[in-house]
């Protein structure tokens, strides 16, 4: 296991969660409501405020995103280097995943 | 009332969930949001529940114990004044299980080794406890009156009060101990006094006041008391409540009070040595249990089994939480110190 894949893993049950925060941030700077919009638009899944904003503080605590200057009282986030090569090695984790699931299904079930 | 005036006034109520530092931080985006998705889903109880959960986190967060996702400013000074708080109750209970040891001890014809050194430590950290939380007192006194000196007090005064206010109703309660010790000290009624010669017979005559002093905070509002006036067994029955009420009273000064920077520096050895030394009196208790102490059933003979277990886990808990906080604010402290160094250097490490 990387040591990437070992900072998402300690999120705990907000790892899912922080998977989709930081891949929205991978498209642009947004602040709290863009993101959950966001977030609801491309993977159908609500992200409820005491969360995010919990999360938001621990992704920033690791480094992993930033907080810009905010605009009213509106305060866009932004994905650092560190937090982009952290969600590039999960991705590229779990796509070995789904190419070995992938690849025993069809051998053995012709499925997918 | 119009929509939106609504929709703040429920949010800045929501915001109440979460801790100060969090709302300085987070709380007007946090609050904006919420009038967002208001206007979306004007009622939604999954998320009311949702803000309430990750606010009591974050407010678990703010006492210092726990690894909290907020840096926030003052947060080994939160670890420092919880540490103490857990610690001033739990040596109430050292005290009580010391006491007990001691007068096993002295009650035997012959004393096992084991028995004996174990007794040895335990009287040593319950001693070294009592001096450290009386040195974080001292400071913290100390520390309030030169910031009430130098006209900032008013942070102070809540907290202040409580203090004092129930550090005298301790005394009142307590105030037949000095009659009790005065018994030992100039032997009286056939009492051996204090012999220099023999400091064992004087460490059991203060253990058994010490027992007589803490048996009545231990056994929480399950003694009978025959022949004691209504008044004393009310004044008994609040002890504990005085006992919490000081320890948060003196936590909370902890966090307000501007303490010397050397105070700063020690904090967090001060919290490891408060774990360690209530972890070493754990495993001394054991011990002393197994091989010197009485069968299980006659332990807790006064306030129970069940709380004497409870006790125990307790004590447990106290010992790892504060042990790890100690080690994490350490950690936390160097890594600032190299961040401060590579800072005013223009180096970075």
């Amino acid at each position: 296991m990387t040591s990437s894949e070992d900072t998402l893993i300690g999120l705990g049950r907000n790892a899912g969660a922080a998977v989709l925060v930081l891949s929205s941030l991978a498209g642009g700077d947004k602040h709290g409501y863009a993101l959950v919009k966001d977030v609801e638009q491309f993977a159908s899944v609500h992200i409820p405020p005491g969360t995010l904003y919990q999360l938001l503080a621990r992704l920033e605590s690791r480094g992993l995103i930033t907080a810009l200057e905010a605009d009213n009282r509106r305060r866009p986030y932004r994905l650092t280097a560190q937090g982009a090569s952290v969600l590039a090695d999960y991705f590229t984790a779990q796509q070995r995943i789904l190419k070995t699931g992938q690849a025993r299904l069809k051998q053995s079930w012709h499925l997918a | 009332m119009s929509n939106a005036v609504d929709y703040k006034r429920r949010a800045t109520r929501l915001l109440r969930w979460y801790p100060t530092a969090w709302n300085e931080r987070y709380g007007d985006e946090f609050v904006d949001h919420l009038e967002q998705e208001f206007a979306e889903r004007p009622v939604d109880l999954k998320r009311t529940l949702n803000i309430a959960c990750r606010g009591l986190v974050a407010r678990v967060g703010d006492f210092g114990l726990t690894s909290s996702d907020l840096k926030f400013e003052g947060e080994s000074r939160a670890t420092i004044g919880t540490s103490f708080t857990l610690v001033a109750i739990a040596s109430v209970l050292t005290l009580n299980f010391w006491s007990l040891s001691v007068g096993r001890w002295s009650s035997r014809r012959f004393h096992p080794l084991p028995d004996t050194i174990a007794t040895g430590i335990l009287t040593v950290t319950a001693g070294l406890l009592l001096l450290v939380l009386m040195a974080i007192v001292l400071a913290v006194a100390v520390s309030s009156a030169r910031q009430i000196r130098r006209k900032r007090a008013r942070p102070l005064v809540g907290p202040s009060l409580l203090a004092v206010g129930s550090g005298a109703f301790i005394l009142y309660a307590a105030r037949w101990l000095p009659m009790e010790l005065v018994q030992y000290t100039h032997s009286p009624h056939g009492r051996p006094g204090i012999q220099w010669s023999h400091p064992g017979r004087t460490i059991a005559a203060l253990a058994q006041s010490t027992w007589d002093l803490t048996q009545t905070w231990v056994s929480l509002w399950t003694q009978r008391m025959y022949g004691v006036p209504t008044s004393q067994i009310i004044v008994n029955d609040l002890l504990p409540i005085a006992l919490l009420v000081l320890g948060i009273a003196i936590a909370v000064l902890l966090r307000r009070v501007e303490l010397p920077l050397i105070g700063e520096r020690v904090g967090s050895a001060v919290v490891a040595l408060l774990g360690v030394l209530l972890g070493t009196f754990l495993v001394a208790f054991f011990v002393w249990f197994t091989v010197g102490g009485p069968s299980g059933s006659t332990v807790f003979v006064t306030e129970g089994a069940s709380a004497g277990k409870a006790y125990l886990i307790f004590l447990v808990l106290v010992a790892v939480l504060v042990g790890r906080s100690g080690v994490r604010l350490a950690r936390r402290n160097h890594l600032l110190g190299r961040l401060s160094i590579s800072d005013s250097s223009g180096y970075v490490a």
